[in-house]
């Protein structure tokens, strides 16, 4: 397995952990209170975890919010089909401007809450969470994958010089 | 070729502000849209570390975003506590209160419209002040400091990650040999 599916693997299980717990809280409300207590609380300094703003599951709201939840699930899905979209070593990152555009959006639905003009809702959050959630990983992949493969290299290097000192002292 | 910039000048710079930002009551309410604090200072450290670099270094590398990433948000965490307790010696529970008074009105109006029947409203409130009085609790200090020591890190790693990505060098053009 080469190096970019590696950290490509551990980066989605990672990511692919943070949403179960997110959807696992309030689904164990009733058979594991303890367990979804916790996990509420692990997420609580991340997100106000407003019911009146977040997606129910059982019944229950989810660990963060709808917009949260938009976020981290369209980057779950995003980070799915990354493959598909790019080479996983391609250190290539999309134009800058991209991201200013998917972040427009969250940012009108904020301006016009906060003015009054237009009262965000549930679909408008989850819907702006998506838009930006979704091509963040075209910008944290290539260079999480370069920086493993750096640090990798340089410690097989320290690795080779202290084997050679060692050599060199025998 | 000259040596890098110092990160730990950078990285100390901006786990106080993640730290500020984080523990001060109303200011930390940033932090509720996906940890947004923390996010921006893993990018102001990027930003910060950029500026430090002069003619004839080193290029800026996607490892020094996660190293400065991590080294900020450990900062952070601990002075994310830090203040947090210094806030609760001084002034008290202030963060909680607040708090408790947004969610007493949710509560309450949700009590109102029939969605949360009257005696979960009670239960809400007592387990509301018992999490406050947690908080205050040498335990629930250590529980929260443990709780920022892996989120603060993950978030500033990814800010920081993504200033690389708005900030790193630009690739100089490739030149062709003349055949």
């Amino acid at each position: 397995m080469s190096n970019s599916k590696k950290v490509y693997s551990a980066f989605l299980v990672l990511v692919a952990t943070w949403c179960a717990g997110i959807v696992l809280a309030p689904l164990l409300v009733s058979s594991e209170p303890r367990i979804s207590s916790l996990l509420y609380s692990f997420y609580a300094p991340i997100c106000h975890q407003i019911d009146g703003r977040s997606l129910h599951a059982d019944g229950a709201k989810l660990a963060v919010c709808a917009r949260c939840s938009g976020i981290y699930f369209s980057f779950l899905v995003s980070l799915l089909i990354y493959p598909a979209l790019q080479r996983l070593a391609s250190p290539a990152i999309p134009n800058r401007w991209w991201l200013s555009i998917a972040l427009l959006p969250m940012a009108v639905d904020v301006v016009l809450n906060v003015m009054g003009i237009h009262p965000s809702s549930i679909v408008t959050r989850t819907f702006t969470g998506i838009c930006f959630g979704a091509v963040l990983p075209f910008y944290l992949l290539p260079p999480l994958v370069e920086a493993v493969t750096q640090l990798q290299t340089r410690l097989h290097l320290r690795g080779g010089l202290l084997y050679a000192r060692k050599a060199q002292q025998i | 070729m000259l040596e890098k910039p110092n990160k730990f000048r950078v990285a100390l710079i901006s786990g106080v502000v993640i730290g500020a930002v984080s523990g001060i009551p109303g200011i930390s309410l940033i932090n509720c849209c996906c940890c947004a604090g923390v996010w921006l200072g893993g990018l102001m450290a990027m930003y910060l570390y950029k500026q430090q670099f002069a003619e004839g270094m080193a290029p800026m590398e996607s490892s020094d975003a996660l190293i400065l990433g991590l080294m900020s948000g450990v900062v952070g965490a601990f002075v994310a506590t830090l203040t947090s307790v210094f806030i609760l010696l001084v002034f008290g529970p202030v963060e909680a209160e607040f708090v408790k008074s947004i969610f007493e009105k949710v509560v309450e109006r949700m009590a109102e419209s029939g969605s949360v029947p009257s005696d979960l409203v009670d239960q809400l409130k007592d387990q509301l002040d018992q999490s406050i009085r947690d908080s205050a609790r040498v335990s629930g200090i250590f529980g929260s400091l443990f709780i920022t020591l892996i989120l603060y890190p993950i978030f500033a790693i990814l800010g920081a990650l993504l200033g690389y990505a708005i900030f790193r060098p630009k690739a100089p053009p490739q030149t062709t040999q003349p055949q």
